[in-house]
C-alpha cells in the first residue's frame, strides 16, 4: 500500500491543477501586490519606491489599530458566542430525524442565501432611531428615551451583534456536515454501553469533531479580519471611524483614499497575521492532544 | 420512565421546539422583509418599523427587475459560472485534499499549507494586478476571466474542509480497497468520494453562494454585457444620488430565488450514514 | 454506477466550457456586427464603422440624469449610422476602482470625471484624458468659470455637465401651517429648529452617514463667515494648517447646530435614501441637499401635497461674517472627458462636443429636472417649470459670489476620505474641533 499511496505521478496529476490554479490567479497578484506595498502607488501612473515607510506609517496609525482591535473583537465574539450556539443547534438538528430536521435545517440557513445587501438594510432599518424595531420595542417597555444604537459609542456593538448573527448559519453548516460525517456505529455502541445524550455529545461527538471545530474556528478568525462587506454597507467604518475593520480599511485606503501603496501595505500585514493566528491555533489544537 | 420523568421530558420537549420554532422565525425574517418591501413603492419603504402594508401590491416592481435588470440573460451567465465553479471547486479539492493527506510524500504539508493560504488573501490586493494580468494576455470580458479568480479564491476553504472531513473517512476502507487491487484513482473516485457526499454538498453549497452575490471581481474582470452576472441587475436601478430601492428590493428577491433553490437541492445530501456499513467488520 | 455518472458530467462540462469559451471570442463579434449590420449597409456610403466606448457613472438609464445621457447617445447613432457606442455603466464606488484599472490599460474614449482636485489630480498626473482646445468652446455657453475645474496649467482636460447648488429644501406648506418663517440668519435657523423639534417634527434632514453633505455644510458656512475663501482652503491643505480662526468658527457652527438638535437622531449613521425620505415622507421640514434633487418636485411617488410645497433657501448670514445671503455654495464637478489613448480620438471629441450641444445636455437636462447644467438654459425654460426649478433659477441669477469645490474634495483623496469621516466624529461631539482641524491637516502631507 505504501508504494501505492507513494506514486509520484499519481500525486502530481492529483496536486497540479489545484497548484496551477494558485499560481495564476493568487500568487502572482500578490507577489505584485507585496511590490506595490513597497511603493507610493496612488493606482495611477507611476509608482515609486519609497521601501518601509507604508509599514512604518501603518505602525503609528491609529484607525489601522483601531480596526485590528475591532477585528479580532469579532473574532472573539464568533468563537465564543457564535461557535458554541451553532454547535449545539448542529447537535439539536442532527437528533431531530425526519422532515423537521430538513426543515430547520434549510430555515435557519436562509439569512446566508441572500445577499448582504439585504442583511444591512434590514438591520440599518431596526436599528433606527425614529421608525426602526429596537426602539419602538423599548417604547412598549415605557422607556421614555430613544436610542441611537449607532453613536460613536454604540455604533460598534450594534454592528458586532449584526456580524455574529450573520455568520451562525455557516458555523452551524459546518458543524452539521462534521457531525453527519461521524459514523453512526459509534453512537450505537455507546448507547449499548448505557451513555445518555450529554456523554455521548461530550465524549463521542465532540473529540471526533476536533478537527472540524479547528477548521471552524480559523475560518472564523480569518473571516473576521476579512469581514468587509457588510460593515461597509451598514456604517463604512463610521461614525468617525468607530466601525472600522481591517479589510473595509484596507480598502479604503486602496481605493478611495488613492494610497494603494499604503493599501497593500495593510494586505500584507492581514496575510501575516492570518498566517500567524493558523499557526497559533495548530499548536493550540494540537496540545490538546493527550 | 417514572411519571416525573416523562412530564420532564415533554416539558423539555415543548421547550425545545419553542427555541427551535422562535429561532426559525427569526431566520426567515429577513427573506420575508425582503419580499414585502418588493411589493412596495420606494416612498413607503422609509416609514415603518417592522413590514409595510403596500397601499398598492406594485407587481410592476417585478416586471421592471426582469425586464430592464435582464433578468434572464444574467441569470444563465451567473448559473453556468458558478455551476461550473462549484464543479471545479470541487473535483480540486477533493484531489488535492486526498493527495496532502492520505499520500505519503514530502511535500505534503508544505503544499497543504501553500494552497490554504489563499484563505488568507483579501480580494481587493489582487483587483487591479488580476486585472494587468487578465489584460496583457486578453482574458478580460471572458468566461475565464470570472472563473478562474472564483475557482482560485473558493478552492483554499473547500481544500480546507475537505481535508478535516478525509479524517472521519475510516482508513481500513481504502486498506480493503489496495487489497483488491484498485488503483489510486479508483479509490479516490469510487470509494472515498460517496462516503465524502455530505461534505461535498457542504463545499458546494460554499462555492456557489461566495460567487453567486460577487460583485467586485466581476464589474472589474468584465466590461461589455456578455457574462455579466446577477449582481449587475441592481446596478440598473442605482442613479448618481437617489435610487429606485423598492424595484431594487426586487431584483435582489428574484437573485435570491435561484440560490435558495440551489441550497433546498444541495442541502438534502448532508446526510449521515453514507459511511454507515461501510466497514464490514 | 456513480463513476460514469461523474464522467459524463465532467466531459459535458468541460465541453460546454470550451464551447463558451470559443463561442464568446466568436459572437463577441457577432453582438458587435449585429448591431453595426444595419449601419454596414450605409457604410460604403458614409464612411468605415466606428465604435464608440462610453464609460459612465449613471447605471440607471431609464431615469434621470442616465437617462439624459442615454437620449443622446441614442440621438448621436440615429444622426451617425456609422457609429456604435456601447455604454458601461458602474455605481459610483465601483466606477472608480474601474477607472483606476483602466488607467492602466484599455480606458474608454469618454468617460465621466469629477472637475474636482480630489479626482483630478491624480488622474492628470497619470495623463489618461486628452487634452481639449478651450478655444473650440467659446460658443457653448458655458457659466463664467465652470471650466475652471477641469484644467491644468492653462490647459483644459474636460467639460462641466451640472451646475451643484446646496441648499436647504423645506415645505413652504408646512412651514406656513405653523407659522415658521425662512430664517435670514443662522441663529434663527437653530431657533427655528427648536421650534420644529418642539411641534415634534425633525428641523433639517442631514445625511451624515456620507461625510459630503457635512463637508458642504462647513463650506456653506466658510462662505458665509469669509463671504469667498477658496484660496484659503487650497493654502490650507497644501500646507497642512487649518489654523486659521475662520476654520475653527465654521466647524463650531456646525457642531453648534448638531448639538442643539438640528438633525435628526442618528443622522451621523443615516444614508442617503434615509435622509431624503424623512423629508418625502413629510417628517422633516427640511432637507439640506444639493440642486439635482430639484426632480423631488416631479416624482410622482411622493405625496402630490409634498412635492408641490416644495422650496429652497440658501445657508443664512452668520452674525459678524462677511458673505451675503446671496452668496452660494455652488460648484462644477460631474463632466465628461476624452481619454488621451483613445484609438478614435476625433470621433471621441466630435461625440463629446455633441453632447454639449446647447439643445442637448441642457435641454434634455432641463426637461428632466435633473438640476442645472454648467451651461445657460434660459433658452429652454418651457414655461412649464415647478416653482421649485424657477426657484433654483433665481438662486442663481441673484449670486453674488459662489463657493466653488467644496472643501472635502479640494485636496487629495486621502484628505477626502479623512475629512469625510472626521466630520461626523466632530459634528456628534466624541471628538473635539482641535482635534479634528489637526487630523484632517495631517492628512494633506
Amino acid at each position: 500500500m505504501k508504494r501505492l499511496y507513494s506514486n509520484k505521478m499519481v500525486i502530481i496529476t492529483l496536486v497540479l491543477p489545484a497548484i496551477l490554479v494558485f499560481l495564476f490567479a493568487i500568487l502572482a497578484p500578490i507577489c505584485l501586490s507585496v511590490y506595490y506595498g513597497f511603493t507610493s502607488y496612488s493606482g495611477m501612473g507611476e509608482a515609486a519606491f519609497v521601501g518601509v515607510d507604508n509599514y512604518k506609517a501603518l505602525m503609528k496609525d491609529e484607525t489601522f489599530w483601531l480596526a485590528l482591535r475591532n477585528s479580532l473583537l469579532l473574532a472573539v465574539g464568533f468563537i465564543c458566542i457564535q461557535h458554541p450556539l451553532a454547535m449545539i443547534v448542529a447537535a439539536v438538528l442532527d437528533k431531530l430525524q425526519g422532515r423537521a430536521e430538513g426543515f430547520f435545517r434549510c430555515v435557519y440557513f436562509i439569512p446566508n442565501v441572500i445577499s448582504v445587501a439585504v442583511i444591512a438594510y434590514l438591520w440599518k432599518f431596526i436599528y433606527n432611531p425614529d421608525f426602526g424595531l429596537l426602539n419602538n420595542v423599548l417604547k412598549l417597555f415605557g422607556y421614555q428615551g430613544k436610542i441611537n444604537w449607532f453613536s460613536t459609542e454604540n455604533a460598534i456593538w450594534s454592528v458586532l451583534v449584526v456580524l455574529i448573527w450573520h455568520g451562525f448559519g455557516w458555523g452551524m453548516l459546518i458543524y452539521y456536515t462534521g457531525i453527519k460525517n461521524i459514523d453512526p456505529v459509534l453512537y450505537e455502541a455507546a448507547s449499548i454501553d448505557g451513555a445518555n445524550q450529554k456523554t455521548i455529545f461530550f465524549r463521542i461527538t465532540l473529540p471526533l469533531m476536533k478537527p472540524v471545530i479547528q477548521v471552524n474556528v480559523t475560518m472564523a478568525v480569518i473571516a473576521a479580519l476579512k469581514q468587509m462587506e457588510t460593515v461597509y454597507l451598514l456604517t463604512n467604518g463610521g461614525p468617525g471611524n468607530s466601525t472600522q475593520f481591517t479589510a473595509n480599511y484596507l480598502y479604503q485606503q486602496a481605493f478611495k483614499a488613492f494610497k494603494y501603496g499604503y493599501g497593500n501595505a495593510i494586505g500584507v500585514v492581514f496575510i501575516i497575521l492570518c498566517l500567524a493566528v493558523t499557526v497559533c491555533l495548530n499548536k493550540v489544537f494540537a496540545e490538546k492532544e493527550v | 420512565m417514572d411519571a416525573v420523568g416523562k412530564k420532564k421530558s415533554r416539558v423539555g420537549k415543548v421547550v425545545l421546539w419553542t427555541i427551535l420554532i422562535v429561532v426559525a422565525a427569526i431566520q426567515i425574517f429577513p427573506i420575508i422583509w425582503l419580499v414585502n418591501f418588493s411589493l412596495a413603492s420606494s416612498n413607503e419603504m422609509f416609514t415603518s418599523g417592522l413590514l409595510v402594508i403596500p397601499e398598492k401590491i406594485q407587481w410592476g416592481n417585478y416586471v421592471k427587475a426582469f425586464v430592464d435588470g435582464h433578468f434572464l440573460k444574467y441569470l444563465f451567465n451567473s448559473l453556468l459560472i458558478n455551476s461550473l465553479a462549484v464543479i471545479f471547486v470541487i473535483l480540486l479539492s477533493i484531489m488535492s485534499a486526498f493527495a496532502c493527506r492520505r499520500m505519503k510524500w514530502k511535500l505534503s504539508g508544505f503544499v497543504k499549507m501553500l494552497l490554504m493560504m489563499g484563505m488568507m488573501i483579501p480580494i481587493y490586493a489582487t483587483l487591479l494586478p488580476n486585472y494587468k494580468i487578465y489584460n496583457m494576455i486578453g482574458m478580460t470580458d471572458t468566461i475565464w476571466a470570472l472563473l478562474i479568480p472564483y475557482v482560485a479564491f473558493s478552492l483554499p476553504q473547500g481544500l480546507f474542509l475537505m481535508t478535516s472531513f478525509l479524517e472521519s473517512v475510516p482508513l481500513e476502507l481504502e486498506e480493503a480497497a489496495v487489497m483488491d487491487g484498485c488503483g489510486i484513482y479508483r479509490i479516490v473516485f469510487q470509494i472515498v468520494m460517496p462516503i465524502l457526499k455530505p461534505s461535498i454538498a457542504t463545499i458546494a453549497i460554499m462555492t456557489f453562494l461566495n460567487n453567486w452575490n460577487e460583485f467586485m471581481m466581476a464589474s472589474t474582470y468584465l466590461s461589455s454585457p456578455k457574462w455579466k452576472t446577477l449582481p449587475f441587475s441592481v446596478l440598473e436601478f442605482i442613479g448618481e444620488y437617489s435610487s429606485n430601492y423598492a424595484v431594487q428590493f426586487a431584483v435582489m428577491a428574484l437573485t435570491a430565488a435561484p440560490a435558495v433553490i440551489v441550497y433546498i437541492i444541495l442541502n438534502k445530501h448532508i446526510t449521515k450514514g453514507a459511511a454507515m456499513g461501510a466497514v464490514k467488520g | 454506477m456513480k463513476n460514469r455518472i461523474l464522467a459524463t458530467l465532467m466531459a459535458v462540462t468541460m465541453a460546454a466550457a470550451l464551447l463558451t469559451g470559443c463561442g464568446s471570442n466568436g459572437s463577441a463579434d457577432g453582438d458587435q456586427s449585429a448591431a453595426g449590420s444595419a449601419s454596414k449597409q450605409q457604410n460604403t456610403v458614409s464612411g468605415e464603422s466606428i465604435t464608440l466606448k462610453v464609460f459612465s457613472n449613471l447605471p440607471d438609464r431609464k431615469n434621470g440624469q442616465g437617462l439624459v445621457e442615454q437620449l443622446i447617445i441614442d440621438d448621436y447613432m440615429d444622426e451617425n449610422p456609422n457609429v456604435t457606442i456601447e455604454v458601461e455603466a458602474l455605481d459610483e464606488e465601483a466606477y472608480k476602482t474601474k477607472f483606476k484599472a483602466y488607467s492602466m490599460d484599455g480606458m474608454p474614449d469618454v468617460v465621466s470625471i469629477w472637475g474636482q482636485p480630489s479626482f483630478l489630480d491624480e488622474v492628470l498626473e497619470a495623463e489618461v484624458l486628452a487634452q481639449l482646445d478651450e478655444s473650440d468652446y467659446a460658443d457653448f455657453g458655458f457659466i463664467s468659470g465652470s471650466l475652471d475645474g477641469f484644467m491644468k496649467d492653462g490647459k483644459l482636460y474636460g467639460l462641466p455637465r451640472n451646475t451643484d447648488i446646496m441648499t436647504f429644501y423645506y415645505n413652504e406648506k408646512i412651514f406656513q401651517d405653523n407659522g415658521w418663517e425662512v430664517p435670514e440668519t443662522y441663529d434663527e435657523l437653530l431657533t427655528l429648529g427648536a421650534a420644529i423639534r418642539d411641534a415634534g417634527m425633525i428641523p433639517v434632514a442631514m445625511d451624515g452617514g456620507d461625510g459630503w453633505p457635512m463637508a458642504i455644510y462647513l463650506t456653506d458656512l466658510l462662505l458665509k463667515i469669509t463671504g469667498g475663501c477658496s484660496d484659503d482652503i487650497s493654502a490650507a491643505i497644501t500646507s497642512g494648517d487649518f489654523s486659521n480662526p475662520f476654520f475653527k468658527e465654521a466647524t463650531e457652527l456646525l457642531v453648534k447646530a448638531a448639538d442643539a438638535g438640528l438633525f435628526q437622531d442618528g443622522y451621523d449613521s443615516q444614508d442617503y435614501g434615509t435622509a431624503k425620505n424623512l423629508f418625502t415622507n413629510g417628517q422633516a421640514a427640511m432637507y439640506y441637499m444639493g440642486s439635482w434633487e430639484s426632480s423631488m418636485a416631479l416624482n410622482e411617488d411622493i405625496d402630490e401635497e409634498i412635492r408641490t410645497n416644495i422650496r429652497a433657501f440658501t445657508m443664512p448670514v452668520v452674525d459678524g461674517g462677511q458673505g451675503k445671503s446671496t452668496d452660494v455654495a455652488a460648484w462644477n464637478g460631474g463632466g465628461y472627458a476624452v481619454s488621451a489613448n483613445s484609438e478614435v480620438k476625433e470621433e471621441a471629441i466630435k461625440f463629446l462636443n455633441y453632447m454639449f450641444q446647447p439643445d442637448k445636455l441642457s435641454k434634455y437636462g432641463w426637461e428632466n429636472g435633473v438640476g442645472m447644467s454648467a451651461q445657460d438654459q434660459t433658452p429652454f425654460m418651457t414655461g412649464e417649470e415647478t416653482a421649485l426649478q424657477m426657484n433654483f433659477i433665481d438662486i442663481l441669477d441673484r449670486a453674488t459670489s459662489v463657493s466653488g469645490t467644496p472643501i472635502n474634495d479640494c485636496g487629495p483623496s486621502a484628505f477626502k476620505t479623512a475629512i469625510e469621516s472626521e466630520i461626523q466624529s466632530v459634528s456628534n461631539g466624541s471628538k473635539s474641533v482641535d482635534d479634528f482641524l489637526t487630523m484632517i491637516g495631517a492628512a494633506c502631507k
